[in-house]
């Protein structure tokens, strides 16, 4: 399949639910084309395979979801299977100034508060795959937070990419709004979905003072793909924090962006890839500094083994009005066999003088002094590279401040150096 | 004749230069053999090579160590066999912490003799007696290995894990340099503390002060990657009177 209306026609049988994904399916049809690796931010990470593929449309029956749980985790659970809301599997109950709703059945002015919002910070006009997603998706996620409301616990939207080459458009929008603060947990699993794709796209709009976390964490399979878009609008005096834990995808590619509009803002954001076999994952972070007076904080670790390949890049814009900002960003990697590799490239523009910007980054492998020192004290290669790959990845890891979602993510290095020692 | 640590005719080269030239060492259960030699002679890398260090090319008559081939061994089957290495110049790893990375260790070799791990309980009482063996405060022991401890924390630390490990043979490779005195006494009466029939120490000094403190039964002056001389204690006190210069004056007269 060469060409791209090819492509789509596969998928424009399904029904559009909001006049944005007209839209966006005009866009798309028309000039709009799906990046190759001529152009700039896409040179490392070939997807031509994906938009020429044909997928398959069904949503499997699952029994349980007890193996995709975050084990231990006291959280809200919304759960979606090949983008589809799963009323069985989603926790009801109501949480006093929260607001879960699935899109596809939100009514009357539930319905005209998210068209409010709806792809309105995502760019669906020249991003191929944020016009997809917006063309296609068939549900996801609204969630609100009221104003000065508290979250005692996350809320974890749990997808499930299932069954053999499904194409699933994931679609998340989020509102904290002023001083509310609240944590969320986009968690996507697979099973038995090889040649699968998963395409998400989040909006996440912080109000006023607010301050949210969002946890991203990629599970969803070896043999599939994943294209991750999360794009983060912060107004004046407000938080937010984004982690992305990348363990399973033959493919992966995250485009992480954010968008500082008002003045006193913290933008957080860490990342830790564990590769292996052929994997290959790539981070695009964006940091859009508007205005004065705030800070953006950027660290992103890797782990690579096997043939696996890596790509960071991180840009931060420091427009001429944005005086006083701090921005730091660092890319560190590990490279657990010869054959892995990473591109990392930091893209540091500034237009304003009074700024603190600072970026680096770094590629080695194990310390051998450190290896040979706890392997003297007995404790086989695997467990001593566990030891100091727990140790390189902890910063990243401990600011997950829930300990049911660290706990997972840190036996997910475990198993990764498990059985490698007799 | 014992077969706790045998080796003849070791030798070691890295990148072509030849460092270790024919060592012949017999240690016993409940010996204390100190090695001596000048900067550059050989002994650390002599406890390198004992310990298991790659980077070496390394070639022997005989290397046995409790009747088993020491050299076909990894390092971490050594340290589970019984043999422990304090570093000259201990490494420092952030943000792996000494007593959990212990625990690890202790529990490797426990599931090596067939024991299943440690409590909870047994190993923190041990942490504490062995702490106060060593007089190593408790703050550094719950601090990543070695980060941001001086000179004497670092040497302490090593003693300390030595305790904590219970090795049959422990080779300490200037584990007194740069020691004050207190801390000097403070390691060597560890050393003693662990001392027993069954176990045995490779003191590796360039000094003769610690051997004032922990008296050993054999003396061996390593120079140029040989062992040119062994002796008694008496050996030690006559380096200390008329330096090194003799003994190498004497073996290159041969
Ligand atoms: N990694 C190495 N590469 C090259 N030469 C080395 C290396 N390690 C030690 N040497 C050389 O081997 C000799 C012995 O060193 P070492 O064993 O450290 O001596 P000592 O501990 O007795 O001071 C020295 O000449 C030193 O330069
Ligand atoms: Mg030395």
């Amino acid at each position: 399949m060469a060409n791209k209306l090819d492509f789509l026609k596969q998928f424009d049988q399904l029904t559009a639910l909001f006049p944005v994904q007209g839209n966006a399916r005009a866009v798309i049809h028309n000039g709009l084309d799906f990046p190759t690796t001529r152009d700039e931010y896409w040179k490392y990470t070939r997807v031509t395979s994906l938009v020429e593929s044909e997928y398959v449309r069904n949503v499997p029956n699952i029994d349980s979801i007890d193996a995709f749980r975050v084990p231990g985790l006291d959280a809200q659970y919304l759960v979606f299977v090949n983008g589809e809301y799963s009323k069985k599997f989603s926790d009801t109950e109501h949480i006093e100034g929260v607001e879960v709703t699935s899109m596809r059945l939100a009514e009357g002015e539930r319905k005209q508060q998210m068209l409010q919002h709806l792809d309105q910070y995502i760019d669906s006009e020249t991003q191929a795959f944020h016009a997809l997603n917006t063309s296609y998706f068939l549900d996801g996620s609204f969630i609100t937070v009221e104003k000065n409301t508290s979250l005692s616990k996350p809320i974890c939207i749990l997808n499930i990419c299932a069954g053999k080459r499904q194409a699933n458009n994931i679609r998340n929008l989020i509102v904290v709004g002023e001083m509310a603060k609240a944590e969320f947990i986009s968690l996507h699993e697979g099973h038995e979905n090889e040649g699968s794709f998963t395409n998400a796209v989040t909006e996440l709009k912080v109000e006023q003072g607010g301050d949210a976390s969002l946890y991203l964490i990629q599970n969803d399979g070896p043999e599939s793909a994943h294209i991750n878009a999360i794009q983060v609008v912060q107004e004046k005096d407000s938080q937010s924090k984004v982690v992305t834990i990348t363990r399973t995808g033959k493919l992966v590619r995250n485009n992480l962006n954010f968008t500082v509009a008002g003045q006193g803002c913290e933008s957080n954001m860490y990342g830790v890839y564990f590769t292996s076999d052929k994997q290959h994952v790539d981070n695009h972070t964006y940091v859009d500094h508007l205005v004065p007076n705030c800070n953006s904080n950027e660290l992103y670790k890797g782990v690579m083994s096997d043939r696996s390949t890596g790509v960071f890049n991180g840009k931060i814009m420091v427009h001429r009005d944005a005086q006083q900002t701090n921005a730091f960003q660092s890319n560190q990697n590990i490279l657990l066999s010869e054959r892995a590799t990473i591109n990392t490239k930091p893209e540091l523009e500034i237009y304003a003088d009074d700024v603190k910007c600072s970026h680096g980054c770094t590629i080695g492998q194990l310390d051998e002094e450190a290896m040979f020192y706890l392997q003297t004290r007995g404790l086989g290669k695997a467990a001593a590279a566990k030891l100091l790959v727990q140790a390189f990845s902890g910063d990243v890891t401990a600011q997950i401040t829930n300990d049911a979602l660290r706990d997972m993510v840190e036996g997910f290095l475990h198993q990764k150096f498990e059985d490698q020692d007799a | 004749m014992s077969d706790f640590l045998r080796v003849k005719n070791l030798r070691a080269s890295i990148e072509g230069n030849q460092i270790l030239k024919g060592i012949d060492l017999e240690v016993n259960p409940g010996e204390v053999h100190a090695i001596m030699g000048p900067n550059g002679s050989g002994k650390s890398t002599l406890s390198s090579v004992l310990a298991g260090r790659e980077d070496y090319e390394v070639e022997a008559d005989e290397v046995t160590f409790l009747g088993k081939e020491l050299l076909e061994m990894a390092p971490e089957e050594r340290a589970r066999e019984g043999l422990f290495l304090a570093f000259q110049y201990p490494v420092e790893i952030p943000g792996v912490s000494n007593i959990n990375f212990l625990k690890a260790a202790i529990n490797a070799k426990r599931h090596h003799q067939g024991l299943a791990d440690i409590t909870a309980k047994d190993f923190m009482v041990m942490v504490k007696e062995k702490q106060a063996l060593v007089e190593l405060k408790q703050s550094l022991a719950n601090r990543s290995v070695n980060e941001g401890f001086s000179g004497g924390e670092k040497k302490r630390n090593e003693i300390f894990q030595m305790a904590m490990l219970e090795p049959r043979l422990g080779i300490l490779d200037e584990t007194d340099s740069g020691l004050d005195i207190d801390a000097l006494k403070i390691v060597a009466n560890g050393v003693n503390k662990l001392k027993s029939k069954d176990n045995s120490f490779i003191l590796i000094t360039h000094y003769q002060r610690l051997l004032n403190y922990i008296v050993p039964d054999f003396v061996h002056v390593l120079y140029n990657g040989k062992i040119v001389k062994s002796g008694d204690k008496s050996l030690a006190l006559e380096l200390e009177e008329k330096g090194y210069d003799w003994i190498i004056n004497e073996v290159e007269a041969v």
